[in-house]
């Protein structure tokens, strides 16, 4: 019996800027916010869902259980079994893919994807040698052995360790990383400044067309993405400075997304089994796939999903022509100016192993609800953003609309899917 | 050549060897250099020593150690033979210029070590005299490991001609790694290398050896830019490194690397990637049979 | 204020209330609960329309103490929990005797929270009958506001073609804990026509959409009806997120993000209700806002706003709803639920804004029901007076225990009183009642 994995739809909460509006919010409030909008919109309270898989980028140490506890908190049935599972900024596009399969599999008849992150609420973790220190001293079997353990603390090993956006192996931030990408492509400050200035423009549209009113529930307040600036402009934007490449370089603030805090679900189901419990699907998901490049050898850290999407695309028979849609996640503006080129690269796409190029997109098709730089990026929910987002705009277009999501992530990963509308 | 050997029972204690080779000597007649071999035999590996160096020099704690390690297990052999009264080449003043070493075979970290080390090839140089420090490491009187170290001692002279020293080239490209190094570097790398050299963690030390800060050891540096290719590299290989200008410490350096022919080329530079500190190159070695 | 009012709500306080003859407010019997006392029965004449009425509620029922003249006056020795009198047959003035006779002993002996009810028939036939059918609406008026302890009076008027069943739920709900703030009141109760079969729970599978259910009465609305069986679809606007998915959850409803006064608001209902494979059985128009202001002060945009909310997005809605054929619109046998106020019925200094919208909703729910009523649809509204919520807690305290006591109750209603008045008019048993407004105020001294 083969079983088919659809979107029911989804649930966010507005995305804010870290230290904002949810600044006292930790990723457990988020989450548990964003599934209780979930279920209160397909009427699932009580009921145990098959399973919920979700996770964060920043987490707590006492968050290792962390989706499962926002299950408890939530208004599903405490008997609903969750797992953590993380994937850098592809955590939630994952954790979607990781929930359909077992849906095709037949081992669950409906699930939920999620992520969240809070670059408000990040860990601060004690230092490595104190950390080591205070190890020993609660291993130690004596008071004096313990008193020697914790003699050798030093001050210097009270400075507390924020964590990081580095690459551990490269030390360079996703923007140093990026700003390689942007100098290498040539990509120019005016075309990264145009297509921020587009995303908020669609963003802004889709907001005042109401487009979000069944996919976001506002909380603590904020009622719209608050990183969102309607008014900019391709003028406003030229006149920030350069945050990453050095003086003369072309990404700013402006064209980079800020740290953000949110959190985002999707839910999914059996084909069959949403029709036995009305549910309409909006689109079903197609397939997926993961790519890595070598990043610490210099390779493009962010364009990882160049060589996922030719894989899966060459999978499945498609070309960017049945794309009616393309989800480009704008972790910068010169990520997805940089992935549109090495589709267009015969050079790039055979040095990933594809058997020529992509191809270039219409961009009239590319994230026309606006995306990232606008949306703002909490690392792990911004999978669980594009999914419903995309499924509800394919559905909209008609049966058969197909749409591909590319989101890039740390660590040289790329994860990639295929949706298409029911 | 025979060489005579001096079998010790432990590793030489650093601190007062290095407090030894740092007394001048007479500059009456050539340089002389010991012609024995230092030998420990049977050593025990200190894995949490081992992992203390992993961590510092990013290498993944695994039962296999670095060569750099192996390196690092020898040194004070090398101390010892300096500070020999027998030895015109004082540490005080030599400079590390380059190093090679060979894994013959994965070595683990519970194999007991037999370390062997002499000096040989005591040679002009432009500015002085260089002077090989030569290690192997055996188990069960296997070769699995040989370094060699090479100095330059200045102001010494030795007779003959100098040696046109072959200069690697470098060029520059942007780092697609950048490493902050923080000034207690030095300290901590003291504590696992046992290198007491105080140009590493004083600032006035330093200052006598006309560097306005303390700099890094260069066999961090090395062990560093090892650890961040080594998931590329084959089991068995040579490495060799030319230190090509110290790093004063704070510092924030670049690391580029590619694919070779034969391996892996590395350079760590600044962080414009102009100036290298130190060149790597990476070319794999038939285990041993 | 705040101390103020810790001081009059401690024991001494309350004890130097009692004193000065402030009155003291009872607890009120609520909820789907009878009478502790029994119920008394009091036809007058022989008809037998509330006797089977109770008959098919399963309630005993007790004979009437009958005061006859010259004689002392009669009790009943104990607690009454009700009397229930059948008037359906009293059209002459002289017939109005029968029922001093019967309320003056009931009226010594009701329990607190106890009832009066007296069904009676609509005004018909000559002038005399005319003029009793309006003194039955004066007796009932002041025997509600003569009863104490909670006790309540209502009136209701019966048309003749109505069956016993069509008036059981009403008397089901007077009688009940259900109708707790309902008092000196009366209303209507026809025929039921081709109304749904009556289940139990009464709202069982039911879909109704609830407006404006994130807080206050809203929350109240939907909890009430989930209650009796129903599924709500809670909508709210979009700001009122995480609460209306607490109340949806809460309920195990769903939530709809939504602005009533959107364009597409009821197709966006409708399609939310179709795409969940569900039918409409009911919506209850519970959004609305004030923005207070005297006439004087009052401009265009602080006029239509609250028009807009209270009353336009109610028209447009149903419009949409009711279009035949519409997928996830309403169905036929549905309800149609206003919220008017007593501000509306009788005017509020500083309140044209929102008296005009509320006597309008008044207006609307008595022009639909008759156009409805062939499709068994019933359209009717409740009139809330002083209801304690978040909203009437920001009155300032003298002003609002002002308000609070000029009612028959003594006291402010609780949310619940006016969601469950809004259950009685959804019961599909409620068939026959349409076109009223029934006020939910503990019978204020405001309004008519």
């Amino acid at each position: 019996m083969s079983h088919e994995a659809v979107i029911v739809g989804g649930n966010r909460i507005p995305f804010a800027k870290a230290g904002g509006r949810y600044a006292e919010a930790s990723n457990h409030d988020m989450l548990t916010a964003a599934l209780d909008g979930l279920i209160a919109r397909f009427g699932l309270s009580g009921q145990r869902v098959g399973e919920v898989a979700g996770g964060a980028v920043l987490k707590h140490a006492r968050d290792f259980n962390l989706t499962r506890e926002a299950v408890l908190s939530s208004a599903l049935s405490p008997d609903t079994p969750a797992c953590d599972l993380q994937q850098a900024c592809g955590t939630s596009l994952e954790a979607t893919v990781y929930i359909a399969n077992k849906i095709r599999l037949g081992q669950i008849d409906s699930g939920i994807a999620a992520g969240v992150d809070s670059a408000s609420d990040a860990p601060i973790a004690v230092s490595d040698p104190l950390r080591r220190i205070l190890l020993k001293a609660s291993a130690a079997r004596s008071t004096k052995d313990r008193v020697a353990a914790l003699a050798r603390i030093r001050p210097s090993h009270l400075a507390p360790a924020a964590p990081s956006v580095r690459e551990p192996r490269t030390g360079l931030s996703m923007g140093e990383h990026q700003a390689l990408t942007t100098k290498s492509w040539g990509i120019s400050r005016e075309d990264q400044d145009a297509l921020a200035a587009a995303s908020h423009g669609n963003l802004a549209a889709a907001w005042d067309e109401g487009f979000f009113d069944d996919l976001v529930t506002p909380y603590q307040g904020v009622t719209k993405d608050a990183l969102l600036r309607p008014d900019t402009s391709i003028e406003k934007l030229a006149a920030l400075k350069a945050a990453f490449g050095g003086p003369d370089g072309t990404m700013t603030a402006g064209n980079s997304t800020a740290l953000s805090d949110g959190a985002a679900t999707v839910f999914l189901a059996d084909a069959q089994w949403a029709k036995r419990h009305h549910l309409s699907a909006l689109a079903r998901v197609v397939d997926a796939e993961v790519a890595a490049v070598d990043h610490p050898s210099g390779a493009d850290l962010l364009l990882a999903p160049v060589a996922a999407a030719g894989r899966l695309m060459a999978r499945q028979g498609l070309s960017l022509d049945d794309f009616d849609l393309v989800e480009i996640h704008e972790a910068f503006a010169s990520t997805v100016l940089a992935t549109l080129a090495a589709w267009e690269s015969e050079d790039y796409c055979r040095g990933v192993g594809l058997d020529g190029p992509i191809g270039t997109l219409d961009r009239k098709r590319l994230n026309v609800t606006g995306s990232s730089l606008a949306v703002g990026h909490p690392f792990a929910a911004t999978g669980a953003r594009i999914v419903p987002t995309l499924a509800k705009l394919l559905h909209r277009k008609g049966a058969g609309s197909r749409g591909l999501i590319s989101v890039c992530a740390a660590g040289g990963l790329g994860v990639v899917a295929v949706l298409e509308a029911v | 050549m025979k060489r005579d050997t001096e079998v010790l029972s432990r590793p030489p204690r650093l601190a007062p060897a290095f407090a030894r080779s740092l007394i001048p000597r007479s500059r009456g007649g050539s340089p002389r250099i010991p012609t024995r071999s230092a030998v420990i035999e049977n050593l025990t590996q200190d894995r949490e020593r081992l992992a203390a160096y992993d961590r510092l020099t990013g290498f993944t704690l695994r039962d296999d150690v670095p060569p750099t390690w192996l390196h690092v297990l020898t040194f004070p052999l090398h101390i010892h033979l300096l500070s020999d009264p027998e030895s015109s080449i004082r540490l005080l003043g030599a400079v590390h210029v380059s190093n090679r070493m060979t894994l013959h075979r994965p070595v683990g970290a519970d194999e007991r070590l037999t370390l062997d080390v002499h000096l040989d090839a005591l040679r002009p140089h432009a500015r002085g005299a260089l002077v090989d420090l030569i290690g192997q490491v055996r188990v069960d009187g296997e070769p699995v490991w040989d370094g060699v170290s090479t100095y330059l001692a200045q102001g010494v002279s030795v007779e003959g001609e100098p040696h046109a020293v072959e200069r690697q080239l470098h060029e520059p490209s942007t780092p697609h790694s950048l490493w902050r190094l923080p000034v207690g570097l030095g300290r901590d790398y003291r504590s696992v290398s046992g290198d007491p050299n105080p140009i590493h963690t004083s600032r006035i030390a330093a200052r006598v050896f006309g560097f306005p800060r303390p700099i890094i050891h260069g066999m961090w540096t090395h062990a560093r830019a090892l650890a961040a290719i080594e998931p590329r590299l084959p089991p068995t290989y040579t490495v060799d490194v030319a230190f090509t200008k110290p790093i004063l410490l704070p510092a924030t350096v670049g690391l580029t690397s590619t694919p070779t022919a034969t391996g892996h080329a590395a350079a760590v530079t600044d962080r414009t990637g102009t100036k290298p500190h130190l060149l790597m190159s990476v070319v794999g070695e038939p285990p041993n049979k | 204020m705040a101390a103020l009012e810790r001081v009059f709500y401690s024991p001494a306080g309350q004890s130097l209330a009692k004193r000065a003859g402030v009155p003291q407010a009872q607890q009120l019997r609520r909820g789907r609960t009878w009478p502790s006392g029994p119920i008394v029965l009091a036809p007058l004449g022989s008809p037998t329309l509330v006797r089977d009425a109770l008959i098919a509620l399963g309630r005993e029922f007790h004979h009437p103490v009958i005061d006859t003249p010259g004689e002392t006056p009669p009790g009943y020795g104990a607690r009454i929990g009700a009397i229930v009198v059948d008037a359906t047959d009293v059209s002459t003035l002289d017939a109005l005797e029968g029922l001093r006779a019967v309320l003056r002993p009931a009226l010594r002996s009701v329990e607190a929270s106890g009832r009066v009810i007296i069904v009676a028939r609509p005004a018909d036939g000559d002038w005399e009958a005319h003029a009793v059918a309006r003194s039955l609406d004066g007796i009932n008026r002041t025997v509600g506001k003569e009863l104490r302890k909670g006790a309540t009076a209502n009136l209701v008027y019966v048309d003749k073609s109505a069956s016993s069943a069509d008036v059981q739920s009403t008397l089901d709900f007077l009688l009940q804990g259900r109708s707790a703030f309902v008092d000196g009141q009366s209303w209507y109760v026809g025929t039921s026509g081709t109304g749904p079969q009556p289940t139990d729970p009464p709202l069982e599978g039911r879909v109704i959409v609830v407006t404006g259910a994130a807080r206050g009465i809203g929350a109240s609305i939907s909890r009430i009806l989930s209650r009796d069986g129903a599924t709500i679809v809670a909508v709210d606007i979009p700001a009122a997120g995480e609460s209306l998915a607490a109340v949806a959850n809460e309920v195990g409803g769903t939530a709809l993000h939504l602005d009533v006064t959107a364009a597409d608001a009821g197709e966006r209902i409708a399609a939310h209700v179709a795409q969940r494979g569900l039918r409409l059985y009911g919506i209850v128009h519970n959004a609305g806002i004030t923005r207070d202001k005297m006439l004087v002060n009052t401009d265009a945009d602080r006029w239509s706003s609250v028009l807009q909310v209270n009353l336009a997005a109610q028209l447009r809605i149903n419009e949409v709803l009711l279009k035949k054929g519409t997928a996830g619109g309403l169905q036929d046998g549905g309800r149609i639920v206003g919220i008017a106020s007593t501000s509306g019925l009788a005017g509020n200094k500083g309140q044209t804004n929102y008296a005009a919208s509320k006597a309008g909703v008044a207006g609307l729910v008595a022009a639909m029901a008759p156009d409805l009523a062939e499709r068994g649809i019933t359209v009717n509204a409740v009139a809330p007076g002083f209801i304690e919520t978040d909203m009437t807690a920001r009155i300032p305290f003298v002003q609002r225990e002002v308000f609070r006591r000029t009612n028959s109750l003594a006291q402010g209603g609780s949310p619940d009183d006016v969601a469950e008045t809004i259950g009685y008019l959804l019961d599909p048993a409620s068939a026959g009642v349409s076109g009223q407004v029934i006020r939910v105020c503990g019978q204020n001294l405001v309004g008519a």
